[in-house]
C-alpha cells in the first residue's frame, strides 16, 4: 500500500486478492470496504528494487547478461546460451521452476525482442516461446498497454479506439507520430526487432577498481603518461593491501565527448608492481586518441590470484631475479607484439607431424612427455609441404634424384621410409585410404643438405603417387 | 713463460683493453685446441654477440644454420631461458630436441617486421634470466650490433644472429662492417655413418670462422656428439670416389 498524492492505493496484490476483485491502483478506503479482512502492508520501492538487483545477480547463472527491468521484471540475454539447457523451452521452464522452489511466482517468455518477450511474459501465465521474426503477428492481437507505453500515452491510444497493438501497426507511422509522438513509433520497432533496443546489464561489481578524475580535462601524452602511473600506483596500493597480484589490466581513459578509449595489458605471472605497468601501457598511449580531453581516467584488474612478495636484499636470490626477468621480458613482448606472437613448443601425442607440436604460453608449466628422439625430425618443417618432381625406383625406395625450387639433388645417402597414415581416429573411415599414406624418407645430398622428403599414396592404387619435400634437417 | 703463453697473456690484455673494461664473462668452450686456440680466451665468448652466416640455397632456408647454433648454443639452455627471435614460424621443436637442444623449453617469438627482430632481440639479451637469444635477420648495420653487443654486455647473455632472408630475396650488405664479436660461415657437409651402419650419420657441417675479434680464423668440419662438448671436429677425409649410394631400410 502506498500513497499517491494524498490518496492510500493498492501498490501491489496477491494472487488471492485479484480473484476478490481487487487491483493495483485502487483506493484502500474501497479495497478495504470490500474485503474487511484485507491483510495490507506498507510499499517500499527501495528495498523491491534491491530485492530485484539481488535476483539479477542470481539469474547470472543463467546467461551472463542480465537487465533489471523495474518495477518486477528482469531481461535476460540468452543469445547463443540456450543449447546448454537443452533449447529455450527447457530453459525458460527451468528458470520459472527454480523461482518457485524459492516462492517466487515468475512468468517468462523467450522472444527475439526484448519488446515482444516484454509483452508476451505479462499475457501469458507460464513459459511463453516465440517462434523468430514472427513478433508481429503474435504481437497484433495484444492490447496497447503491452507495448511498454507511459500510461497517459496509452490511455489516449485507447481513447481512440485502437485496443490492439495491430490496429496501430496498420496505421501509417507518420499519422502515429504526429499525433503521439515518437514514443509509439519507437516502441513498435523496439518490439518487431526494427530497432535495437539498448539494455543496461548488470555485471558484477569488480572490487579491484580505481578512478581517477581529472580536475581539467587532460590530451597531452605525458600528461597521459603521468596519470597512468598515478592511477596504477593507487590500484596496486589496493592490491598490496589485499595480498592479490593480477594478470590483466584495462585502463579506460573517459572523453569529454562521453566515449572511451580502452587499453589492456597482460601479465605472464600475476603482478602489483606499479611501475612496471605503467611501462607496458606506455607504448599504448600513442593509439589513445583524447578528442577534446578526458576527464576520468579508469583502471580494473582482472585475473586476480593470491600474491606471495619475494623477500628481497637478504641475500641475493639470483634464481628468483632470473625468473622475474624472464617474466617482465615475456610481459614486454607479448604487449607490444600480441600474446599469440610469444610462444612455447610442447608435445602433442600425434603420429602426423604438424600435430605433434601445440603452441603453448611461455610460462606454463610444462607437462607430458617430449618428443621422441629416436625418430629423425627435421629442424625447419614446412607448413604446406612443397612439390617435388623425383626419380625413385618402384615400389619403396628413396628417390635417387629430385628438383626443388629450381636446382636437381642427387640423393646420396637416405634411410627410410617410416610410414605415417592418417590418424583414422580423427575422421571418417573411409577417407583414411591408401591415399592418406605418407612414406618419410631423410636424404642427403651430394652437397649434405638433408631433407625430409615424403611419397604420398601406393603405387598400386589407382591415384598416382606424388612426391613432396617436408623440412630440412640441419 | 714460453712464447706462446707469453703471446697468449698479451693478446688478453689487448683484448681487455678493447672491451673498455666489460667483465670477462667466460667461455663456451668446443673442447677441441683446434679450435679453441684460435678463439679469444679459448672458446665460443659468452656476453657476447656471433653472426652465423650461411652459403647458396642456406641463405633461404637457414637450416644448417639453424642446426649448427642449437647445436652449439645446447649447454647454455641449462643456464637460462633462451629466446629464438624470427619472422618466419618454421622452426620445428621436434627437430631441436633431436639436436640436443631442449626444444620444449625455447621461448619462440614471431614477429611481423624485419627491424622488430633487432628490437626484441635487443630486449631479450638485456633481460636477466635470459641466456642466449638467437635472432634470424636479414641483415645487421654497425649501429645495431653495437646496441646487442651492449645488451649483451650489461645482463651476460650471449647473442647469435643467423642471416637469412625470404625466398627470392637478396642481400644488400653481405659483406658490411658489424660489430659483433665472431663471424662464422655455416654450411652442411656429407655425413659419415659410423662404420658397418648404413644411412645417414650424425649431422656434419663445413664451419669457417672467418672473423674473430682478438683471435685467428680457420676452417673446419665439425660433427654433432652426445659426448660432454656438443660438436666434435672430426678429421679431413681425403679426396676419394664416393662410395656407390647405400640405403637403410628399416624393416617392415
Amino acid at each position: 500500500m502506498g500513497t499517491d498524492r494524498g490518496v492510500r492505493r493498492l501498490s501491489a496484490v496477491d494472487e488471492e486478492a485479484v480473484a476478490l476483485g481487487l487491483f493495483i491502483g485502487q483506493k484502500a478506503t474501497d479495497a478495504t470496504a470490500l474485503t474487511p479482512e484485507l491483510a495490507t502492508a506498507e510499499a517500499d520501492p527501495a528495498a523491491d528494487l534491491a530485492a530485484l538487483e539481488a535476483l539479477c545477480d542470481w539469474c547470472v547463472r543463467f546467461s551472463p547478461a542480465v537487465a533489471t527491468d523495474p518495477p518486477e521484471g528482469l531481461f535476460l540475454d540468452i543469445t547463443g546460451i540456450a543449447h546448454l539447457w537443452g533449447g529455450e523451452a527447457p530453459m525458460a521452464q527451468d528458470l520459472v521452476a527454480r523461482l518457485a522452489k524459492n516462492d517466487i511466482p515468475a512468468r517468462a517468455a523467450v522472444a527475439g525482442t526484448a519488446g515482444a518477450a516484454w509483452a508476451l511474459a505479462r499475457r501469458t501465465s507460464g513459459v511463453t516461446i516465440a517462434p523468430g521474426g514472427r513478433e508481429a503477428e503474435l504481437l497484433a492481437p495484444l492490447p496497447v498497454a503491452l507495448l511498454r507505453l507511459a500510461p497517459e500515452v496509452a490511455a489516449q491510444v485507447v481513447r481512440l479506439g485502437l485496443v490492439a497493438i495491430g490496429h496501430l501497426t496498420d496505421l501509417p507511422r507518420g499519422e502515429l507520430t504526429r499525433r503521439f509522438g515518437p514514443a509509439v513509433v519507437g516502441r513498435i520497432d523496439q518490439a518487431m526487432g526494427r530497432t535495437r533496443e539498448g539494455l543496461a546489464f548488470r555485471r558484477p561489481p569488480n572490487p579491484w577498481f580505481v578512478r581517477l578524475a581529472l580536475a581539467d580535462p587532460i590530451s597531452a601524452p605525458e600528461d597521459l603518461a603521468r596519470v597512468t602511473a598515478d592511477i596504477a600506483t593507487l590500484l596496486c596500493a589496493l592490491l598490496v593491501a589485499g595480498g592479490r597480484g593480477a594478470t590483466r589490466f584495462e585502463l579506460g581513459f573517459h572523453r569529454l565527448d562521453g566515449r572511451i578509449e580502452h587499453l589492456a595489458i597482460g601479465l605472464a605471472l600475476p603482478g602489483r608492481d606499479s611501475s612496471m605497468i605503467a611501462r607496458l601501457f606506455a607504448p599504448l598511449l600513442e593509439r589513445v586518441d583524447p578528442g577534446f580531453g578526458i576527464e576520468v581516467a579508469t583502471l580494473t584488474a582482472d585475473g586476480i590470484e593470491p600474491f606471495f612478495p619475494r623477500q628481497q636484499g637478504m641475500d641475493d636470490d639470483p634464481d628468483g631475479a632470473d625468473e622475474e626477468g624472464v617474466a617482465s621480458l615475456v610481459d614486454r613482448l607479448a604487449n607490444r607484439l600480441g600474446e599469440a606472437r610469444i610462444w612455447r613448443d610442447q608435445a602433442f601425442p600425434s603420429y602426423a607431424p604438424e600435430r605433434a607440436v601445440v603452441r603453448r604460453p611461455p610460462l606454463a608449466p610444462a607437462h607430458g612427455p617430449g618428443w621422441d628422439v629416436e625418430r629423425p625430425r627435421p629442424l625447419r618443417l614446412f607448413h604446406r609441404p612443397e612439390p617435388i618432381w623425383a626419380v625413385a625406383p618402384v615400389p619403396d625406395d628413396p628417390p635417387v634424384l629430385f628438383r626443388w625450387r629450381g636446382s636437381a639433388h642427387k640423393v646420396r645417402r637416405a634411410e627410410g621410409p617410416e610410414r605415417l597414415a592418417q590418424e583414422w581416429w580423427r575422421r571418417p573411415f573411409d577417407e583414411a585410404g591408401p591415399g592418406e599414406i605418407r612414406d618419410y624418407y631423410r636424404v642427403e645430398d651430394e652437397a649434405g643438405a638433408r631433407f625430409w622428403l615424403f611419397r604420398e599414396g601406393l603405387y598400386d592404387s589407382a591415384t598416382p603417387v606424388r612426391w613432396w619435400l617436408h623440412g630440412l634437417f640441419g | 713463460m714460453s712464447r706462446q703463453a707469453r703471446l697468449r697473456t698479451a693478446r688478453a690484455r689487448i683484448a681487455a683493453i678493447e672491451a673498455g673494461g666489460t667483465p670477462f664473462r667466460g667461455v663456451l668452450p668446443f673442447g677441441d685446441p683446434r679450435v679453441d686456440g684460435v678463439l679469444l680466451g679459448g672458446g665460443l665468448a659468452l656476453g657476447r654477440c656471433h653472426e652465423v652466416v650461411g652459403e647458396g640455397l642456406e641463405l633461404e632456408t637457414a637450416a644448417a644454420v639453424a642446426a649448427f647454433v642449437a647445436a652449439l648454443a645446447s649447454p647454455l639452455a641449462e643456464r637460462g631461458a633462451v629466446v629464438w627471435v624470427m619472422r618466419r614460424d618454421d622452426l620445428y621443436a621436434p627437430g631441436l630436441t633431436g639436436l640436443g637442444f631442449p626444444g620444449d623449453r625455447l621461448i619462440q617469438v614471431g614477429v611481423r617486421e624485419e627491424k622488430q627482430v633487432l628490437a626484441a632481440l635487443e630486449d631479450a639479451l638485456g633481460a636477466r634470466g635470459i641466456a642466449a637469444a638467437i635472432g634470424e635477420t636479414e641483415g645487421i648495420d654497425l649501429t645495431a650490433g653495437r646496441r646487442l653487443q651492449l645488451a649483451c654486455e650489461k645482463s651476460g647473455a650471449t647473442g647469435f644472429l643467423i642471416r637469412s632472408w625470404p625466398f627470392g630475396g637478396c642481400s644488400s650488405n653481405e659483406a658490411a662492417a658489424s660489430a659483433t664479436a665472431t663471424r662464422w660461415r655455416v654450411a652442411s657437409a656429407p655425413s659419415v655413418p659410423e662404420s658397418g651402419q648404413k644411412g645417414l650419420g650424425p649431422c656434419r657441417w663445413r664451419v669457417i670462422l672467418e672473423r674473430c675479434r682478438g683471435g685467428g680464423s680457420g676452417t673446419w668440419t665439425m660433427e654433432k656428439t652426445d659426448g660432454a662438448y656438443p660438436l666434435r671436429v672430426v678429421a679431413e677425409l681425403g679426396d676419394r670416389e664416393l662410395e656407390t649410394p647405400q640405403y637403410l631400410r628399416f624393416a617392415s
